[in-house]
């Protein structure tokens, strides 16, 4: 398995239909027809998160809530949830545009399933990880503990592996699912590490003690960086970015939701909710405001020379939560409640946009490059009505809810002094240029190329779209439940404090209007003269994808590749050295051990009186039968001397008082002599006397019995110390267990440690005895059958 | 007698890790019945107390056998025999579907069959 290198994902876009695809696709669209009823799971998904909205909407205006449960009560864990703004926030952007993308992805499925000629029940398990998705975001937001949160964290890790690789035929499709669970995964360690070390500081996982609690220190701005991290890996920002574009091998139903709502969103989440903690070190601020200016710009520019649609959309994405974390690094009332607000803003518009790309690409027959599309306004007027709301609320315009989302971003950089302002502003600009150009060059001026396809989407598809347009415009014009629930919101991630930030337009010559005023006017400069700047965003592009992130990720993974097939070769092709691994370190310990056990004088010779001369002669015989075991060539003459070794050491049990080990020692002789002789008997004669034939290699010759002869020593050596340094009598259990005996209403004491004292542990064998013997069973049945 | 057992263990332990050496997978797992053996020869022997078998009513005067490591010798003996019964199996099935239990060849097809699949990946 090879990652994909793809270092300029536009020429060889891995996420189109291929051509072949493309060209069945026409087919179906002829077969298909009308498209039927609307899929049942896309509507039962739909209401189902329709359901959960309403019900999380009604408790948070009831004023929330909370779950707390033992979980581990002896680790100190809880499972413990509440609805706060910043969970009621999150929770209802996850149920809420689940609903529509829901609704959307009902006919999507369908058609995309028909072009890569697919069953239809395929979009079974796409609604159940959705569902499995949405579920485990609304957990994320609620959870209180660090470790729920950590498992919560996960599950949407899981949840987007299986659906950005939903298209598992396509190569591409499941290496940037691939990617995207390394990616979120790995760095979901630091944010565990971060878990532990402050419950190694404070006892306990829980976030609101722990909050309570902590006081700043190198302790807490280690703890506070790798929780960032974890965080900033999941949000796609630099320099973790690059699983975003990779993972627009989704299906757009995925991206519209994962890739600007959820997934990308638990990344900002969690730096919300862990937020009075890293603002205790000014470091990770600093850290966290470097990493957002940096997103912003890297995406913004990227953003401007890609061609396709989705690629578009997915380095904005990098660039508007690079925003985000920018705002939560400058801090302060205006940076908590801007991250927070922007969150909302963001995946209105972007949820919308990404629908809107899916519904173009679907009516284009699935052209989805800017270069072949144009003119579209014509034959689908809606969405691309729909799709300037988005933009325009995306652009940061006024009369949407993106205006606000930049007034705060500007607002919290103003506090920072001039260059931060500068640089702050520099990201609408590129916004209001890239997503500019993507809605001109889809709907504007003439078709580039003759449109093929049905032309205008179904309105299923369109209308999730127009619901989320109308939103990012209503919620523009009024903004107060917005604004409540964030600034809401912003306390709980500044500890408590009101965070006393209001919203509203105001038309005077204010900082804010003023820098706004200028973003668009250089925005708007930058759409006009986009040509003249494009072989500059292109160099730095291209610069960007040779030299990125993303060339260490797979340079790294195919490292770890090289060394798995290598160990691989080594340890599989032969049993023999595959032993030698095992035994020669186990080997190296005891020996380790022994020289570091003092053992002068501890070797005891033991007494052997004239009584002991039947137990020596057996254990004698034992010992001579096991040697000779290592002489024949015969199979059967091998059975018989190992039970004659096997028989003896059962008569040595016997004399040392022990006739429970002794009766089933011999019972468990007799089984392995019949088994082996039942065996040999199944196999051919001339298969026998082969092996008996078998030549030894020369350097074989005299390496195994210099193993065998070392490793006897060495058992001697321990096994000598062992039995020669007895422990004093009254630390002894065995008369404990002796006196206890008559308590389990048991005369053999044996049988009373076994089936009482130890009752669970021989359970536990039986119950290994019992798979092994199934084992036996399935695998001596399976030839039968044959 | 401490020295006669440790003696025997080693010589039963010796034996067995040359037999798991072999080329020949019956052996192998003979070799494992003889380790497993002499594990439990092991584990009876570092009993403290040697006499009659833990069993009441016990006899007047003398001592008992130590019942703790009979208890784990049984565990041990009967786990044993499990996995050796199962390995023999396997044996076998490797034998139905390879048509031989020699080790040299047996990695020999592997490693063949693999290149084979490495080639139809490519």
């Amino acid at each position: 398995m090879e990652p994909q290198t793809r270092t300029e994902p536009d020429e060889r876009a891995p996420f189109v239909v291929s051509d072949s695809a493309a060209r069945r696709r026409d087919g179906a669209g002829a077969e298909a027809g009308p498209l039927g009823p609307f899929p049942p799971a896309a509507a039962l998904a739909a209401t189902l998160a329709a359901l959960a909205f309403a019900a999380i909407l009604y408790a948070w205006l009831r004023g929330g809530g909370s779950i707390d449960l033992p979980w581990a009560p002896t680790l100190g864990l809880r499972l413990h949830f509440r609805l706060d703004a910043l969970g009621a926030l999150y929770a209802l952007l996850a149920t809420g545009i689940g609903a529509a993308v829901f609704l959307y992805s009902g006919r999507y499925l369908r058609l995309h399933l028909a072009s890569d000629g697919r069953p239809a029940r395929d979009e079974r398990s796409f609604y159940a990880f959705m569902l499995l998705f949405a579920v485990s975001m609304v957990g994320l937001a609620t959870a209180q503990d660090l470790l729920l949160l950590f498992v919560f964290w996960d599950l949407t890790a899981i949840a987007s592996y299986f659906l950005i690789g939903f298209d598992r035929h396509e190569t591409a499709s499941w290496s940037g699912a691939l990617m995207a669970l390394l990616v979120t995964g790995i760095t979901a360690v630091a944010l565990l590490v971060g878990s532990v070390i402050l419950f190694v500081a404070h006892g306990t996982f829980s976030l609101p003690e722990i909050i309570a609690h902590a006081r700043p220190g190198t302790t807490l701005t280690v703890a506070a960086a790798l929780i960032a991290v974890a965080g900033l890996a999941k949000s796609a920002q630099v320099p973790f970015h690059f699983w975003l574009p990779n993972a627009m091998v989704a299906p757009t139903p995925v991206s519209a939701y994962l890739h600007s709502a959820a997934m990308v969103a638990a990344g900002v989440l969690l730096i919300g909710r862990t937020y009075p903690l890293l603002a205790q070190s000014q470091l990770v601020l600093d850290g966290m405001l470097v990493v957002g200016l940096a997103s912003m710009l890297t995406g913004g520019l990227i953003a401007l020379t890609r061609e396709r649609l989705k690629q578009v959309l997915a380095y904005s994405t990098v660039a508007q939560y690079g925003y985000m974390v920018a705002l939560y690094g400058l801090g302060g009332a205006a940076g908590a409640v801007g991250g927070a607000f922007f969150v909302a803003a963001h995946a209105l518009a972007k949820s919308a946009l990404f629908m809107v790309s899916g519904a173009v690409t679907q009516a284009s027959d699935g052209e989805e490059r800017l270069g072949r599309l144009g003119g579209r306004w014509r034959t689908m007027p809606i969405v691309a009505v729909a799709g300037a709301l988005a933009a325009a609320a995306l652009a940061g315009l006024p009369l949407t809810v993106g205006f606000f989302k930049d007034e705060l971003l500007f607002k919290a950089a103003l506090k920072r002094g001039p260059l931060v302002t500068a640089l702050v502003a520099a990201g609408p600009v590129l916004t209001l240029a890239y997503i500019g150009r993507f809605w001109g060059r889809i709907f504007l001026g003439r078709p580039r190329q003759a449109p093929t396809g049905p032309g205008s989407p179904p309105a299923t598809l369109v209308a999730p779209i127009a619901v989320l347009a109308l939103l990012s415009l209503a919620f523009g014009l009024w903004i107060a439940p917005l604004e409540s629930l964030a600034g809401a919101v912003g306390s709980v991630s500044l500890a408590g404090k009101p965070a006393g930030i209001s919203l509203a337009y105001y038309l005077d010559a204010r900082a804010t209007n003023l820098i706004a005023l200028g973003v668009y006017a250089l925005g708007g400069l930058l759409l006009a003269t986009y040509r003249h700047w494009l072989p500059v965003a292109q160099g730095f592009a291209r610069v960007a994808l040779r030299f990125g992130p993303e060339r260490a990720y797979v340079s790294s993974l195919r490292q770890a590749n090289r060394l798995s097939s290598a160990l691989h070769r080594v340890e599989v092709r032969d049993l023999r050295r595959r032993v030698a691994w095992v035994l020669v370190p186990c080997g190296v310990l005891v020996a380790a051990g022994l020289l570091a056990t003092p053992t002068v004088g501890q070797y005891a010779i033991g007494k052997l009186g004239v009584g002991d001369a039947p137990l020596a002669i057996l254990l004698a015989l034992a010992a001579a039968a096991a040697l000779a075991a290592t002489v024949p060539r015969s199979q059967l003459v091998l059975v018989l001397v190992l039970s004659a070794s096997g028989y003896s050491l059962a008569a040595v049990f016997a004399l040392f008082g022990a006739p429970d080990v002794a009766l089933v020692a011999v019972l468990v002789e007799t089984l392995f002599a019949l088994l082996f002789v039942a065996v040999f008997s199944l196999l051919p004669d001339d298969v026998l006397r082969r092996e008996q034939s078998l030549s030894v290699s020369h350097s074989r010759r005299w390496r195994d019995p210099l193993v065998g002869v070392v490793s006897g020593f060495f058992a001697l050596a321990v096994v000598w110390g062992t039995l020669s340094s007895p422990v004093p009598s009254d630390r002894r259990v065995a008369e404990r267990l002796i006196d206890l005996a008559p308590a389990a209403h048991g005369k053999d004491v044996v049988t009373a440690i076994l089936s009482d004292f130890r009752a669970l542990d021989t359970l536990a064998e039986v119950t290994v005895l019992v798979i092994a013997l199934a084992g036996v069973a399935g695998a001596l049945t399976r030839r039968r059958s044959r | 007698m401490t020295l006669l057992v440790s003696l025997v263990v080693a010589t039963i332990f010796g034996s067995g890790c040359y037999l798991l050496l072999k080329g020949d997978l019956f052996r192998v797992v003979a070799g494992t019945v003889l380790i497993s053996n002499a594990a439990v020869l092991t584990l009876i022997a570092a009993g403290f107390t040697r006499g009659a078998a833990p069993i009441r009513p016990f006899p007047q005067g003398s001592q008992v056998s130590d019942p703790l490591v009979q208890a784990l010798a049984l565990t041990a003996l009967i786990i044993g025999f499990g996995v050796t019964a199962l390995l023999l199996t396997v044996a076998f099935r490797v034998y139905a579907s390879s048509r031989t239990v020699d080790l040299d060849q047996l990695s020999r097809m592997e490693a063949s069959r693999e290149d084979e699949l490495e080639e139809t990946e490519d």
